[in-house]
């Protein structure tokens, strides 16, 4: 089969390597891009912003939590968050809700800030824009 | 480090470790150290879910390679994990200003080198560092074609990743080995082990985990949720090509390394098997191309056609296999 050489926006230009064979029907790495692969990376990365951009809406609504819109903004799921804080999974569950959220004390906060790499006062005072 | 050459290679751990050795004075490709550790493999985990979906995977668990190899080959390493960030980074400099190549396993997350679309919580990234330059690290990343630079802080949280496959600062690198080995019969034992593996009798590896992949597809239907069918679909795909390598490309990889094989064991088996897998690898290619077509015409997916492609799949690699446990 050929070996595709497609540009692939998700490598920022960059190639990968993968092994062929060559003209004498011996293997061989080969530099190659493509866009089966763009296209599967592009549907995950989007997903998270579909993910981020109903949050928006849920957190004005006063239903989800500031900490779960940047939870989609790191990538993360609820375990690999829980994970990162060091809480159990239940509890991170709870947090992501607007209702508990408010609630919180600072120092919880901070643990979330601290993973996301933010201020106390992004999570406090959410900007949607 | 003197002479030390950068190569890109398919896959971060059997190329890291390729180079590592190699540098070291035994020379083994990355086919080679991809095989002997006996690292092909089919995985699909419905009970483990990575963002709701399941585990699929196309070799081994992430440290088959440095776990397995030095064992295999009596080659002496230095292997260490980390409770705290600042010991774990103190070390690293220690070892480089000694002079040693060190191989780090990573988050991809953190990596500021990686382009921004790639970088997901994947912890089983390996990566050597050739040494410190002012406050940056010199970086030979396998996966890409030329030499790096990431900053402390950025690596430091790339090596104290959380989640699945946590790094725990994991750190590595050679303190002795053999110059010469007679591969032979690590060979043809590595080679049966694969096959034995990919010979299951359990539903959830190899051609039988295959099969139940390929099951659980055909079972889609009107009902299931759009969305999630999409991000399904392209999660394989994901999970075989980027994670992966150029397309089934473990199966090339393999493929290569049963080629590589016959050069030491003359034995026409083993290019048999090269060129089934080397025909399974392109139906997988052929598979992933099916998936992200029919994600793009999600409305016409016909979810039995695309779970036979993967029962073929699977009957080709039973082929291959069957040769390879008698080797």
């Amino acid at each position: 089969m050929k070996i595709p050489q497609e540009y692939n926006d998700a490598l920022d230009g960059g190639q990968k390597v993968m092994y062929a064979k060559d003209e004498t029907g011996h293997f061989g790495t080969f530099s190659y891009g493509s866009k089966v692969e763009e296209f599967a990376t592009k549907i995950a990365v989007n997903e998270y912003e579909l993910l981020k951009a109903k949050c928006k809406e849920d957190i004005k609504n006063k239903i989800s939590s500031p900490i779960k819109y940047f939870m989609f903004e790191n990538r993360m799921d609820e375990s690999t968050l829980a994970s990162y804080v060091d809480m159990m999974k239940f509890r991170v569950k709870r947090h992501l809700k607007y209702k508990n959220f408010i609630k919180l004390s600072d120092k919880i906060l901070l643990r979330y800030a601290k993973v996301f790499n933010i201020k106390l006062e992004d999570l406090k005072n959410f900007k949607y824009e | 480090m003197n002479n030390f050459s950068h190569h890109q290679f398919a896959h971060c751990e059997s190329g890291a470790f390729s180079t590592l050795i190699t540098q070291s004075g035994l020379k083994l490709s990355e086919p080679m150290v991809f095989g002997l550790a006996s690292t092909l493999s089919f995985v699909y985990l419905p009970i483990i879910k990575l963002n709701n979906l399941p585990l699929v995977s196309y070799r081994e668990v992430p440290k088959n390679i440095v776990n397995k190899l030095p064992k295999l080959l009596n080659i002496k390493m230095v292997k260490k994990h980390y409770k705290t960030p600042i010991k774990a980074m103190e070390d690293l400099d220690n070892y480089l200003a000694q002079g040693k190549l060190v191989g780090l396993q990573t988050s991809v997350f953190y990596l500021s080198y990686f382009p921004k679309d790639m970088r997901f919580h994947f912890n089983a990234h390996n990566l050597l560092v050739l040494k410190k330059q002012d406050e940056d690290y010199l970086i030979s990343d396998p996966v890409f074609d030329e030499l790096t630079l990431c900053d402390y802080n950025s690596l430091a949280r790339a090596r104290f990743a959380k989640g699945a496959f946590a790094p725990k600062g994991f750190l590595y690198f050679i303190k002795d080995l053999p110059k010469d080995i007679n591969l032979e019969p690590f060979i043809k034992k590595a080679i049966r082990k694969n096959a034995k593996k990919m010979l299951s009798p359990f539903p959830f590896v190899g051609i039988k985990g295959m099969k139940t992949l390929a099951k659980k597809i055909s079972k889609f239907d009107s009902k299931t949720p759009k969305r999630y069918l999409v991000n399904y679909l392209t999660h394989i795909v994901r999970m075989q090509e980027e994670i992966g390598t150029g397309g089934g490309g473990f199966r090339y990889l393999y493929a290569a390394f049963l080629e590589e094989s016959y050069e030491i064991i003359q034995d026409e088996r083993l290019l048999k098997a090269s060129e089934i897998l080397t025909e399974s690898g392109d139906k997988l290619r052929e598979f992933a191309l099916n998936l992200v077509q029919n994600c793009k015409k999600i409305d016409s997916f016909d979810p039995k056609k695309t779970s036979a492609l993967l029962i073929e799949i699977s009957q080709i690699e039973k082929r291959a296999f069957e040769i390879l446990k008698d080797i």
